[in-house]
């Protein structure tokens, strides 16, 4: 690094310390984060390290790209510093001013550049992709190949998803990850073809923006409030601007006032929330399916709604610590996993191969019942 | 005006030699003859030895109606050595010649006589107020205490003890406030229900239902009693008292039998209706009105007719000369402590901790133990931008107390307290930190954001051990939560009430944080114990006897002599509220103006008018310098101020204009003189009661006058001695920017804040200054670099940049 780059990191770094001199290291904000159990150093320390103005370790810390944005360290900051804006200025730095070439943050640049020139990016192939070019860990290879097998049954074209005789069809942000995974496409297009819940693709969207780490904003415009399938599209869009709404809770919510049952695949299960999606919400409309479905929700693991899946927030890297005990926990109890985010069940999912836990998404394991139907609907994923 | 001179009155001039220490650079023969001009001239070499003194004393003591003026050292210096004098009366002008003036200044020359002898012209013709007026002469020798809790009893005790009469008035029905509700106290470990005694008793401490020293005839009790509304002034209130009936009258004798009768369930008590609290012991039962369903069924199983329901409220008025409130300070609420899981059964806090303890002693007696692991989060809703932001400062103490505790009755338990700083500063608390740790108790550095719940209800904590930078999951039994303290509810209407301010926390505002601990804004209304904030109890007890002192003081002086206050001319006021505003004292009224009183002529309607209160005017003179016609006269007047400012000016080319405080800066200033720290004879001083005095005309007339340059010195920042005065010299100083830009004058304007510590600097401050004013401020730093280097001294001559220096 160049001595005038370095002053003008310097600079930087100095200007960002005026922004966060009241944190007195209390550590709230690993606390909160979801892949707080994952990281070397964790958003305090970066607080400390911008506090010290150390801008070598500041450009050295790969944990600012494990960050999945979730902004929860910023929410529970006693002394409100912007806990999540620190991490995303320092990236900020790092690409600027050279620094780390950490997997995290490679992916990052790759997705970046390549949504500059094309308008959406395919999730299974960019992770198989990095993993390839050896962004992934070594011993994580188990994951890319998932990908690989995953990819090769995705599909292009995009099915119809809500009713017909709708009168004002919601928006509907389908977003990468689900566009490319068959089963999970069709199993949620069956769900709010049953529910009759008025729901339209949006046409022409492209990738929400979330893989870039906030480099590119969302190719997609909307006024109204959007409902999601992947809670990653919903931070994306947030960025932009776009309200969104988790599309489970409005079937769940749907399914109440129609005073419609749900069947579910197995008597019980494990929810597992993942880092990006609203915790407390995101539990309660799991747990409202259950109740639907008469299934009962295991939810005794304590840390299951804090661990982040390994994806950290976007990439495909493997299981975390957090989900192997997830794993074990599951199989102990016998019961499948089931999650509403994609990314988390496809890394959950290669977590939990060995032991031969289930990992289910979201419309995978719940469906809307029929009066012809039992609660074993069909044939489990694997 | 005041002018002796114009009198027709010839002053006398006491012109002091000071043992010739002012030989060097003035001539006080020339010096004698030109004060001459002044009035008689009566020289000596030391006016303050024992000779000076015995002609002054006469002089005082034959009083003849002619002003004196002492052209000699220092106020400061002066009020020392004739400081048995002015106790008999001695009434004079100073006329600092010395440290003002001699030892100040280079030796040689005559600019230095010639700036003497205009100080003493200035002294003569422009002498400032001299009459001091007693205020607040006559007070009601009456304490109203507000808060019975251990700060507001033991204070009202020793203030009965000296002789006052004292009102003590608690809210709720029994005395002991909160330290008697809990267990054991820190740092002494034992329970927080004693008290000092009185001589009657021998021993350092009682329990308050076995202190006579409550039971001082001067003392008397009002319960379940709150403070209607006070009017009156300081030294002279008048406060009305709302006082519920107790119901129980004094013949009970707690047997208790009327407890079990009673079908109402009451809150308060957690108990029945009607319960009791024996910690003072002076009321023996009482009932909850609240709860009460007012059936009879106590008064007819009462064996001594103890039970009255005829009693009702009654509405009192009590006089008071001072008041003080105790009112004291309460755990946080639980919506500041919801998100690390309060209201759950696993989560108390540290106060529920303390009663949890009894009957845990009890289970290891029976060898159980209730809990395999413990966890202690601190600083729970504390420092907390969103909830409480400030440190409650018992709470450490609290947990350390508990933690040692539960480790000594169950070995086994694992006891862990999560901690962002352990503040346990305090005499011998370093001990209980340490004790602590030879107890197994964990500390864990690092605060968690929040207590989550697995299915069974067991607290999950997810929490960054800070030290080792890494997360953890503790899964404990029971979470204990330091919660920090806030004011009592009732705090801000009893603020209100009593006209004192609140700090930003919330609780009453002290007066100043570093000297007058013990009194509110209000004057007259006193303050101990934690209604100002949490405080242990040894700063509590400590508190109360503090401000009982100070009571007394206050209930027992003479009265506050106060130099003449501010007077407003109604032909020239307004009735803007400028004045108003500005009066840090709020001494300052508008009243509607009176039909028959004058006014200016564009007050066409009555309107209003502004009133100065004599007795709350400190006489800092902001809102003369404020007043945008001129209305408010100051017993400095503008005459005086003008008319010194060009005496003292006058015969110098381009001076160096001061205008200083006699308070912190004045300090400063003076005793930089006594160390003959010497600044350029351009330089000239004048002296104010407060900088806020100062208006922009001042500073304007200075620069009219030809100064090179202004400055203002006054209290250090925050801490004028009229708590407003630097902030109203910085607007007048702004305002003076502004015109003199407009009058395309320029010259360097400046306000510094100093104090006494800054006798070393404000020599070097003026030079510089003075430098800058001339505009060779670079050749001034350049001699100054020269001078550090260690070469040697410059020789002056052509070329020199050591002027002034």
């Amino acid at each position: 690094m160049s001595t005038q780059v370095s002053e003008q990191a310097r600079a930087a770094v100095h200007e960002l310390a005026g922004d966060c001199l009241q944190c007195f290291q209390c550590g709230q904000c690993r606390g909160a984060c979801p892949n707080g159990f994952d990281l070397d150093q964790g958003p305090r320390r970066v607080v400390r390290l911008i506090l010290s103005e150390d801008v070598e370790k500041l450009l050295a810390c790969e944990d600012v790209w494990r960050c999945s944005e979730c902004r929860a360290c910023s929410d529970v900051c006693p002394m409100e510093v912007d806990v999540a804006g620190m991490m995303a200025a320092v990236r900020e730095l790092q690409v600027t001013f050279g620094g780390v070439r950490c997997p995290e943050r490679r992916a990052a640049a790759i997705a970046t550049k390549r949504l500059s020139r094309k308008g959406s990016i395919d999730n299974m192939l960019f992770g198989t992709a990095m993993a390839s070019r050896g962004f992934v860990p070594k011993d994580l290879l188990a994951t890319a190949a998932m990908g690989y097998k995953m990819a090769s049954g995705k599909v292009r074209r995009s099915p119809r998803l809500g009713a017909k005789d709708a009168v004002e069809p919601k928006p509907f942000y389908v977003g990468c990850a689900l566009q490319q995974d068959k089963s999970a496409l069709q199993a949620t297009a069956r769900v709010i073809r049953e529910l009759g819940f008025p729901l339209a693709e949006m046409k022409g969207a492209g990738c929400c923006g979330h893989a870039t780490r906030g480099k590119i904003a969302a190719k997609a415009e909307s006024e109204e409030t959007v409902l999601t399938a992947c809670p990653a599209c919903d931070h994306g869009l947030h960025e932009s601007e776009i309200e969104t709404v988790p599309v489970w809770e409005a079937l769940v919510e749907h399914a109440r006032r129609e005073e419609r049952k749900l069947s579910a695949k197995a008597p019980r299960f494990v929810p597992y929330v993942g880092c990006l999606s609203d915790r407390d919400t995101a539990l309660a409309s799991l747990a409202e399916a259950a109740e639907l479905a008469g299934a009962e929700m295991v939810s005794s693991y304590p840390s299951l709604h804090a661990g982040c899946c390994g994806a950290l927030g976007g990439m495909y890297r493997g299981a975390s610590e957090a989900v192997h005990k997830l794993v074990v926990f599951a199989q102990e109890e016998a019961a499948p996993i089931v999650t509403p985010c994609l990314l988390c069940r496809d890394n959950v999912h290669s977590a939990g191969r060995k032991q031969g836990v289930h990992v289910y998404f979201w419309p995978e394991f719940f469906q809307v019942a029929t009066a012809a139907e039992t609660t074993a609907d069909g044939e489990a994923d694997d | 005006m005041s002018a002796a001179i114009t009198n027709g009155v010839r002053p006398r001039i006491l012109l002091c030699e000071c043992a010739g220490t002012m030989a060097s650079n003035l001539d006080f023969d020339w010096l004698e003859q030109v004060a001459s001009e002044q009035g008689e001239v009566l020289r000596s070499s030391t006016w303050c030895s024992r000779e000076g003194q015995a002609r002054l004393l006469e002089m005082t003591e034959t009083d003849d109606g002619r002003p004196l003026v002492f052209a000699g050292c220092s106020q400061d210096f002066a009020a020392q050595r004739f400081q048995r004098l002015y106790a008999r009366g001695l009434q004079m002008e100073v006329a600092d010649i010395r440290e003002g003036c001699s030892w100040v200044h280079e030796a040689g020359g005559e600019a230095v006589t010639d700036k003497a002898s205009r100080i003493i012209e200035a002294a003569v013709r422009f002498p400032g107020p001299h009459s001091n007026k007693l205020v607040l002469k006559r007070k009601v020798d009456s304490v109203l205490v507000i808060g019975g809790g251990v700060s507001g009893t033991q204070a009202a005790a020793e203030l009965a003890q000296m002789g006052h009469t004292v009102e003590l008035v608690e809210r709720r029905p029994f005395l002991g406030g909160r330290a008697a509700r809990i267990g054991t106290v820190f740092p002494t470990n034992d329970c927080g229900q004693c008290l000092p005694t009185t001589d009657a008793q021998a021993g350092v401490r009682k329990c308050f239902h076995r202190n006579v020293a409550i039971d001082n005839p001067n003392l008397r009790i009002w319960r379940r009693t709150e403070v209607e509304s006070v009017s009156g002034k300081p030294g002279n209130f008048e406060v009305s008292l709302r006082q519920l009936p107790n119901i129980v009258t004094q013949d009970c004798v707690n047997c208790g039998a009327c407890e079990p009768v009673c079908p109402a369930e009451s809150a308060e008590s957690g108990g029945k209706a009607i319960f009791t609290e024996f910690y003072d012991g002076r009321v023996q039962r009482t009932v909850d009105l609240e709860a009460c369903t007012f059936c009879g069924a106590c008064a007819e199983v009462c064996p001594m007719d103890a039970i009255d329901f005829s009693q009702s409220p009654e509405l009192t008025t009590v006089p008071a000369g001072a008041i003080l409130t105790a009112v004291g300070c309460e755990p946080a609420p639980a919506r500041l402590i919801e998100h690390l899981g309060y209201g759950q059964e696993n989560v108390v806090t540290q106060t529920e901790m303390s009663e949890l303890m009894d009957d845990w002693e009890e289970a290891s007696w029976l060898g159980q133990q209730p809990a395999k692991e413990v966890v202690m989060i601190q600083c729970a809703g504390s420092r907390d931008r969103r909830r409480l932001p400030y440190c409650s400062r018992i709470c450490c103490m609290i947990a350390l107390k508990h933690a040692i505790r539960l480790r000594t009755l169950f070995p086994e338990m694992k006891v862990t307290i999560c901690y962002l700083e352990l503040r346990v500063a305090g005499v011998g608390y370093e001990n209980w930190y340490l004790a602590a740790r030879r107890a197994g108790v964990e500390f864990l550095r690092g605060t968690p954001p929040r207590v989550q719940f697995d299915d069974e209800g067991k607290p999950v904590i997810e929490v960054e051990d800070v030290t080792a930078a890494e997360k953890k999951i503790l899964r404990p039994d029971l979470v204990v939560l330091s919660t920090g303290m806030v004011p009592v509810p009732d705090t801000a209407r009893i603020a209100e009430v009593l006209g004192a301010e609140l700090d930003e926390d919330g609780f009453i505002a002290i007066l100043d944080r570093k000297n007058r601990a013990t009194e509110t804004s209000a004057e007259g209304v006193f303050i101990c114990g934690s209604a100002a904030g949490p405080k242990a109890l040894v700063e509590c007890n400590t508190e109360a006897s503090a401000v009982a002192s100070e009571i007394h003081n206050f209930l027992a002086s003479a009265g506050r002599r106060t130099p003449p206050a501010s007077v407003v001319d109604p032909a020239k006021c307004v009735g803007c509220d400028t004045c108003q505003a500005a009066c840090p004292f709020g001494a300052i009224s508008l009243i509607e103006r009176s039909a028959a009183a004058p006014r200016p002529t564009e007050v066409r309607d009555d309107g209003k008018l502004a009133v100065i209160d004599e007795e709350a005017c400190r006489a800092c003179g902001i809102c003369a310098a404020n007043c945008p016609e001129l209305a408010i006269t100051h017993n400095l007047d503008d005459q005086l101020l003008f008319g010194r400012l060009r005496t003292m000016t006058e015969g110098v080319e381009r001076p160096v204009v001061g205008f200083y405080c006699k308070e912190c800066a004045g300090a400063a200033i003076s005793l930089s003189g006594l160390r003959h720290d010497r600044y350029p004879e351009n330089v000239r001083l004048v002296e104010l009661p407060c900088l806020g005095r100062v208006s922009a005309l001042h500073i304007v007339e200075a620069a009219r006058l030809g100064a090179a340059g202004v400055f203002l010195a006054g209290c250090a920042e925050d801490r004028c001695q009229y708590r407003k005065g630097d902030l109203s010299a910085e607007e007048q100083v702004e305002l003076a920017r502004e015109l003199l830009e407009e009058a395309e004058m320029k010259l360097p304007l400046e306000l510094w804040h100093l104090c006494a510590v800054d006798r070393h600097t404000v020599g070097r401050r003026i030079r510089l200054f003075c430098a800058r004013a001339e505009g060779n401020e670079e050749a001034h730093m350049a001699g100054l670099a020269l001078e550090r280097t260690g070469n040697p001294p410059c020789e002056g001559g052509e070329g020199c940049v050591h002027t002034g220096v």
